[in-house]
C-alpha cells in the first residue's frame, strides 16, 4: 500500500478533489477512515453523490482531520491500491483556533511519513492575487525536493483567472511538476491517474 | 560556538521575528510542532524546521511501522501481548528479508485466536494488527471487520454459506474479527453455525494471501470450541491471551481517558474508584467489563458530576474539570 498526502492551504479544494479523484477511479462508496488530532481512526461511509455536502463547503479548515481513502489504480496488468489522504489546509498564519492548530501539526506529523504528496495550489486565486502562493506552499515544495515523489496541483481551473495563475505558480515553482486540474471538469485526473502508477 | 547551558534557546517569539532554528533534531522538531499546537508558531516556520531536520533513517514505511510500535507501547499494561506482537513483527520483517535474499520463506500463516474477558483490549491489538500488516505490505487494507454468530450465521440451508461469504468480502485485504467465534459451534452437529466454519477454513485456504481471521473470546469457551473442533487449531497458529487488568493499570487507564477528556480525579475521588475496583462483590462484574466497565464507569462519574454542578450558580474552570468522590458514588450497575 503506498500513501499519498494531499496537502494545500485552506479551500485550495483538496476535499473535492480527493472525493472526485476517487470517483473518476470508480469509486461509488467512499470509505473514509477519519483520524481526528488523538482520536482512533473512525470509518465514514458515505455515497459519492453525497460526499460532496457532507464534506466540502466554503469556510477556512472544514477539514480537521486526516481522511484517507483507498483507491485501486491499474498499473500495467496489476493494480496498486493508494490510500490517498487530505489533510487540514496550512496556511502562514498562527491560527487562533487551537483545535485547528493541532489539526496542522497532525498535517505535519503525516507530511514527514508521508510517501508521496500533491500539493494543491488554488490556480484562480493565484491568478487574481500573486500574493496568494504563499510561504506555506514554497516550504512544502522546498521539504519535498529529492525526497519522495511529489506533484503540485494547480486546483480550479475551470475558473475564469485559472490560466494566468497556473502560469505564476510554473514560475514560482520551475523545478517542480505541475498538473493543472479541475474537479469539476476532471482536467487533467489522467495525468494524476499516470503520477500515481509511476514507479516509486 | 554559543552553547546555552540552559538548554535550547526557546521557540517562543514573535511571528514576524524570523525564528532561529533550533537544533536539528527529532526532538527539535517535535518542539517545534508544539510551538505550532501551542500558537507560538506558524506552519510554515515549523515546516522550514522539517525541512531542515536530517531524513529519518529508512523510508516513510519504517516510519509508519514504527509509529505503529509506538502506539502498541503507549497502550496500559498487555505485556506479553506486546512481546507477541513484536515477535510478530519481526518475524514478517525478516520474512521479507530473507525472501529478497532469494531464501526460501515458509507460507506467511497469521491466523489467531485470541482469549480472554471482555474489555481485555483484544479488539483494540486486532486493529493495531491490521494497521501494522498493512504498513508492512501483508494485508493491502488491514481494515478490521468485526462480526459475531448472528453475522455468518442464517436461518434455512444455504443461508449461512451466503452471509458468510459476504463477511468474508468485507474483509479481503484485511482481517476478519469473530467475536464470541465458540458460539458457531453452540448447537452441535446440526447447527448453521458448522456450516460457517467450514465457509471460513475454505476462505482461509482460497485466500492465503489476502485475509487473516482472527477467532475472540472467552479463555475456557475458545478452549473448549478448539478441542472440540480439531481440525481448527492447527489453522490457528498464534494463540495469544488476553488478562485481565489489574486494579493499577484500570487506574491508569481511568486517569487516561479523563486526561484525553480534559478532566481529573480530585485526591478523595481517585480513592473511591480504587476502593470500588478491588470491592470483593465487584470482581464478578468487573472481569467481565475490564477496560470498557472503567469507561462506563468514567461516563457515568462525569454525567453525575454535570448533575451536580448544574445546581451551582456560578463554576470555576477548576470545578469544571473535577471529578469528586461523590461524582462516583452508585456508579456501578
Amino acid at each position: 500500500m503506498n500513501t499519498v498526502l494531499v496537502t494545500g492551504q485552506p479551500r485550495a479544494g483538496k476535499t473535492l478533489f480527493l472525493i472526485q479523484f476517487a470517483a473518476f477511479l470508480n469509486v461509488q462508496e467512499l470509505r473514509l477512515h477519519v483520524t481526528a488530532p488523538g482520536e482512533p481512526t473512525h470509518i465514514l461511509t458515505l455515497p459519492i453523490s453525497r460526499a460532496r455536502a457532507e464534506l466540502v463547503d466554503g469556510a477556512d479548515h472544514k477539514t480537521r482531520a486526516l481522511q484517507a481513502v483507498d483507491v485501486e489504480v491499474p498499473v500495467r496488468k496489476h493494480v496498486r491500491v493508494i490510500r490517498l489522504t487530505d489533510t487540514t489546509g496550512l496556511s502562514d498564519d498562527i491560527h487562533q483556533e487551537a483545535a485547528v492548530r493541532e489539526a496542522m501539526a497532525q498535517t505535519l506529523r503525516a507530511l514527514r511519513s508521508a510517501e508521496a504528496v500533491l500539493h494543491l495550489i488554488d490556480a484562480d486565486r493565484a491568478g487574481r492575487d500573486g500574493r496568494a502562493i504563499a510561504d506555506v506552499d514554497r516550504e512544502i515544495v522546498r521539504f519535498m525536493a529529492g525526497r519522495g515523489p511529489f506533484s503540485v496541483l494547480a486546483s480550479k481551473m475551470d475558473l475564469p483567472q485559472a490560466p494566468l495563475g497556473l502560469e505564476r505558480i510554473r514560475r514560482a515553482f520551475p523545478e517542480a511538476r505541475v498538473i493543472p486540474v479541475s474537479s469539476v471538469t476532471r482536467l487533467g485526473f489522467p495525468d494524476v491517474r499516470r503520477f500515481f502508477a509511476g514507479r516509486w | 560556538m554559543a552553547v546555552h547551558e540552559a538548554g535550547r534557546p526557546p521557540l517562543a517569539m514573535p511571528p514576524s521575528h524570523p525564528a532561529r532554528a533550533p537544533r536539528e533534531s527529532r526532538e527539535s522538531f517535535e518542539d517545534a510542532l508544539r510551538g505550532l499546537e501551542e500558537g507560538r508558531l506558524g506552519p510554515a516556520r515549523a515546516l522550514a524546521l522539517l525541512r531542515e531536520e536530517p531524513p529519518a533513517a529508512g523510508n516513510g514505511r519504517e516510519a509508519r511501522v514504527a509509529a505503529v510500535l509506538q502506539e502498541l507501547d503507549g497502550l496500559v499494561g498487555l505485556r506479553q501481548v506486546k512481546e507477541l506482537v513484536r515477535e510478530l513483527h519481526a518475524f514478517v520483517e525478516v520474512r521479507r528479508r530473507r525472501a529478497e535474499a532469494g531464501l526460501a520463506t515458509d507460507p506467511l500463516a497469521l491466523h489467531m485466536v485470541f482469549r480472554g474477558n471482555p474489555g481485555t483490549g483484544k479488539t483494540t491489538i486486532a486493529r493495531l494488527l491490521g494497521r501494522l500488516f498493512r504498513e508492512m505490505d501483508v494485508l493491502a487494507k488491514g481494515h478490521l471487520v468485526e462480526v459475531e454468530r448472528a453475522d455468518l450465521v442464517g436461518e434455512y440451508i444455504g443461508h449461512t454459506a451466503q452471509k458468510t461469504r459476504e463477511q468474508i468480502r468485507r474483509a479481503l485485504d484485511g482481517i476478519l474479527f469473530i467475536d464470541e467465534a465458540y458460539s458457531l459451534a453452540r448447537g452441535g452437529e446440526k447447527d448453521f453455525g458448522k456450516e460457517a466454519i467450514d465457509t471460513l477454513v475454505r476462505a482461509m485456504e482460497n485466500h492465503r494471501d489476502n485475509l487473516i481471521l482472527i477467532l475472540a473470546g472467552y479463555n475456557d469457551e475458545m478452549e473448549y470450541f478448539l478441542r472440540t473442533n480439531p481440525g481448527l487449531r492447527s489453522r490457528f497458529p498464534i494463540q495469544i491471551d488476553f488478562p485481565d487488568y489489574s486494579v493499577g493499570e484500570l487506574m491508569r487507564i481511568a486517569d487516561l481517558m479523563l486526561q484525553k477528556r480534559q478532566y481529573r480525579f480530585a485526591e478523595d475521588a481517585r480513592a473511591k474508584l480504587e476502593e470500588i475496583l478491588r470491592a470483593p462483590e465487584n470482581q464478578r462484574l468487573l472481569s467481565t467489563g475490564n477496560a470498557r466497565l472503567t469507561r462506563n464507569i468514567i461516563e457515568r462519574a462525569i454525567r453525575r458530576q454535570a448533575l451536580r454542578l448544574v445546581q451551582q450558580p456560578t463554576t470555576t474552570v477548576e470545578d469544571l474539570m473535577t471529578i469528586r468522590a461523590v461524582d462516583l458514588i452508585g456508579v456501578l450497575p
